[in-house]
């Protein structure tokens, strides 16, 4: 049945998608539904979550963030960027992936108009927005339903069927960028880049006063004039209609310009915009740096997702830093009217919640998880490589194998490195700026104490590389990474023995910002991350390669 | 002449399926040595196993007398290599691939390169991945052949070729060859391996059938002669022929068709008798060798009784 035609087929391909995405999101929604009771305990705490929230309206409109939907409204705010990540992949790979990898042509060679094939698969990528969205309004009516939300499944719906709307209309533009670029990951790109301007635009208005005419050109904006989950506030009907036609607008323009391009090429831009032409060459680079070896060429590959991730990991420890300052008064308000949040804040930062520092450490416990989700994606580039093929030259050189596996790892130890000093860099002058007074080498221990542990996850994903395929690898990290973070999250408050918190890598990093880096827990990480390494490098000197 | 590549009983297995079993095999330095084979045969394997990329259950394999798996890397000095699926890295242009390699492999010299580079007429500036796969193919063998390695290792290498690049691959082996260096070459295209190479192995569900000269193996070739006569001819006169395989009548009596296998010293005689309007006689390519040794029944075929 679901071979009959394009729009089913289509829709066969995204049936993993829109069950992953669409529960994944919806759990995204519900995870902020669950804290907010224990945030509202007394009067003054819930007065000081409300003044707490207007403090971070540049995030998103404080609009009754004291109830449950109010307060998963506002949680979201801008990971409405983490929401639209699929449509934003699905609009780019849509046509354009399918020339990429010649499957188009045989699809068009098929007795039938290359509108209709357009169309058929556009449908397809809609109809998967849409049941996301309806799964997506069904686990936040059951997240209300639990935490005690005072919104109706009708609400629910059209808060899922408004985040489809949206998605909808960032996948058309990647649809329509497509048209443009020769390959789909330009076409991705451009649409982030666009995706966060159009961020950034509706954020001016809850910043700028006057400023509305600003955020009216990001479609981010018609998205938040609705909130269903706040029943008070309600749906805008208009801006949803409004959301609709902006996608069926540029979704139909770029079936438009596809049905009148080659396959294969790009819409011809005007002279003006296009690039200069590119004259045949047969000449070598000369004094390329990334060139000269296994570790330098691993360096260049991972430049640019280090710099992504430091821009990430630096930006949100020098924030923290700054705003612990600024909400300073109404955190410890917030904090001694919530024993529960205390409680989670004093397991996290280890330490006095009534002082800033406290708060900053359990905000700093982020910082390894940010760095060994980096090394995750990493490994699973080098599985990949391995997987598909790419090492098989490489290693047709003189170059002893274990060499090409430590050349990879040492390039991923010197972006953690970069990562971490960075942050420290960054961290230090929010602090500096803020006149916050912290303890420098805290400091520098809380942003380069992240280093052992972004290379035990990376060492343990190179050993399991050895007998695993890329997707069980990633898996089997991502499912540690979970665990470990769950079980130093959870564990203190469940009640853990100490010999289980011991499991988690997070327990060896500790609080540095309160109390330094313990140098056996450093240590121990390291002579663990050794091991891993010897083992994995002696595991892939002897392996079949790409079996 | 020494051997550069001795293969002696080696065998490998991918858990329970076959990879190939007790592949004997020696190569002379200076030779061009075509390993023939269908798909899934196992000319993969053992190329693999050569470059130390699968680790052998059993056997031995060395490469100027270096033991493949425990010398690999001194032996790769020694190898220029082309897989079956080349994959690169689809980011960097086909210029920064040959340069990274050269430099993998300790440089090379940068005016043969760029020789090599005009021979193929490959535009360097362009990525990977925006190649055809014609030039993909080419930014491959250009690696391979760059640091003018002792022996080439080549896997399936002018798949995706245009015809004149095929040519010039050609000419590139005929190069090594005359340069006294080694060439291993697995390939489908028989024409390729007639024109280029010296000996061929056979190697059919992962074993060697056959091994030796072109012209030993092209001794068990069946050949074909067509006669055409003035007048019908009793097809039985050529049945019972020495060097006769199978008969087939042409044209109500006025041909045959005769598989040989063999002398035609007999045929030439018996079709002398009656008036002969016109004969020829086709060359079997090595297209017929292989096919005659890929059968289902796995043995080499049998000879066929003549049918008229």
């Amino acid at each position: 049945m679901w071979l009959r035609s394009i729009f089913l087929k289509t829709l066969r391909d995204y049936r993993v998608a829109i069950l992953g995405w669409g529960i994944g999101m919806g759990l995204v929604v519900i995870s902020p539904m669950a804290s907010v009771a224990a945030l509202v305990t007394t009067p003054q705490a819930r007065h000081q979550l409300i003044s707490l929230a207007a403090t971070f309206a540049w995030n998103a409109d404080p609009v009754a963030v004291d109830t449950i939907g109010g307060y998963a409204t506002f949680k979201i705010g801008i990971f409405i960027f983490l929401i639209a990540l699929w449509p934003l992949l699905a609009g780019s790979r849509m046509l354009r992936g399918e020339e990429d990898r010649g499957s188009l042509d045989v699809l068009l060679s098929l007795p039938r108009p290359r509108l209709s094939v357009a169309l058929e698969k556009l449908a397809a990528m809609w109809t998967a927005l849409f049941v996301m969205g309806v799964l997506i309004g069904l686990l936040a009516f059951a997240g209300g339903k639990k935490f005690g939300g005072d919104f109706g499944l009708g609400d629910a719906l059209f808060y899922g069927l408004n985040l489809a709307l949206i998605c909808a209309v960032i996948g058309s533009l990647a649809l329509l960028i497509s048209q443009f670029t020769q390959e789909q990951g330009p076409a991705a790109g451009w649409t982030a880049g666009l995706l966060l301007v159009f961020i950034v635009l509706d954020m001016v208005h809850r910043v700028v006063p006057n400023s509305d005419w600003i955020s009216r050109l990001s479609p981010i904006y018609y998205y938040n004039l609705s909130k269903p989950l706040v029943p008070s506030y309600g749906v805008n009907a208009g801006a949803m209609v409004l959301l609709l036609a902006l996608a069926a607008v540029i979704a139909g323009s770029a079936v438009w310009l596809f049905v009148r391009r080659d396959v294969g090429g790009t819409v011809p831009l005007p002279r003006w915009l296009r690039l200069p032409e590119r004259n045949v060459s047969r000449a070598l680079p000369v004094g390329d740096w990334s060139l000269g070896s296994v570790y330098a060429r691993s360096l260049g590959m991972i430049a640019m997702p280090a710099f992504w991730w430091t821009l990430g990991t630096a930006a949100f420890a020098g924030w923290m830093v700054y705003a612990v300052q600024l909400i300073e008064t109404k955190l410890a308000t917030l904090l001694s009217g919530s024993p529960a949040f205390t409680s989670l804040i004093k397991n996290l930062g280890g330490g006095d919640v009534s002082v800033n520092a406290g708060f900053l450490s359990a905000m700093f416990f982020f910082l390894p998880l940010f760095v060994m989700a980096f090394a995750v994606t990493q490994v699973n580039r080098w599985s990949a490589d391995e997987q598909d093929g790419r090492l098989e030259l490489v290693l047709a050189t003189p170059q002893p194998r274990p060499a090409v596996l430590l050349g990879r790892f040492a390039a991923l130890a010197t972006a953690t490195v970069a990562i971490s000093v960075i942050t420290l860099i960054a961290s230090a002058g929010a602090a500096a700026a803020a006149g916050l007074n912290v303890d420098s080498g805290h400091l520098a221990a809380a942003t380069l104490g992240v280093i052992p542990l972004g290379l035990l996850i990376a060492a343990i994903g190179y050993l399991a590389a050895g007998w695993l395929r890329t997707a069980a690898d990633t898996g089997l990290l991502s499912f540690l990474l979970a665990a470990w973070f769950f079980i130093s999250f959870i564990g203190p408050e469940l009640k853990l023995p100490d010999a289980t918190l011991r499991l988690s890598a997070f327990y060896y990093y500790g609080t540095p910002l309160l109390h330094g880096l313990q140098l056996t827990s450093v240590l121990g990480v390291l002579v663990v991350t050794a091991v891993a390494l010897g083992l994995g490098a002696l595991r892939f000197a002897n392996k079949d390669i790409g079996v | 002449m020494a051997a550069i590549i001795e293969v002696e009983k080696l065998t490998k297995s991918y858990g329970g399926k076959r990879g190939i079993a007790d592949v004997s095999l020696q190569v002379e330095e200076g030779e061009v040595f075509g390993f023939l084979g269908p798909n899934g045969a196992g000319k993969t394997t053992t190329i693999r196993l050569l470059m130390a990329l699968l680790h052998a259950d059993s056997g031995t394999a060395r490469i100027a007398g270096l033991d493949c798996w425990k010398e690999s890397v001194a032996i790769k000095r020694l190898i220029g290599y082309i897989p079956g699926e080349p994959a690169l890295d689809p980011n960097l242009t086909g210029g920064q691939i040959l340069e990274y390699f050269a430099h993998l492999r300790g440089g090379v010299d940068q005016s043969y390169l760029e020789q090599l580079i005009q021979r193929f007429d490959l535009d360097t500036s362009r990525k990977f991945r925006q190649y055809s796969t014609g030039n993909k193919r080419k930014v491959v063998l250009i690696q391979a052949f760059m640091h003018r390695p002792r022996l080439l290792i080549l896997d399936e290498p002018t798949s995706g070729l245009d015809p004149l690049n095929q040519q010039e691959f050609d000419r590139m082996v005929k190069d090594v060859r005359d340069e006294g260096r080694t060439v291993f070459l697995s390939s489908h295209v028989l024409s390729e391996v007639e024109k280029t190479c010296t000996r061929v192995g056979i190697i059919r569900d992962g074993s060697l059938v056959r091994i030796g000269g072109m012209a030993e193996v092209s001794a068990i070739k069946r050949y074909e002669i067509t006669i055409t006569f003035a007048d019908p001819v009793p097809v039985e006169t050529f049945k019972t022929l020495d060097g006769v395989a199978e008969v087939e009548s042409l044209n109500h009596g006025h041909g045959v068709r005769l598989a040989m296998q063999g002398p035609a010293d007999a045929v030439i005689k018996a079709a002398a008798r009656y008036p002969v309007v016109s004969l020829t006689s086709h060359e079997p390519s090595l297209e017929d060798i292989f096919l005659r040794y890929y059968q289902a029944d796995g043995a080499p075929a049998k000879e066929p009784q003549s049918v008229a």
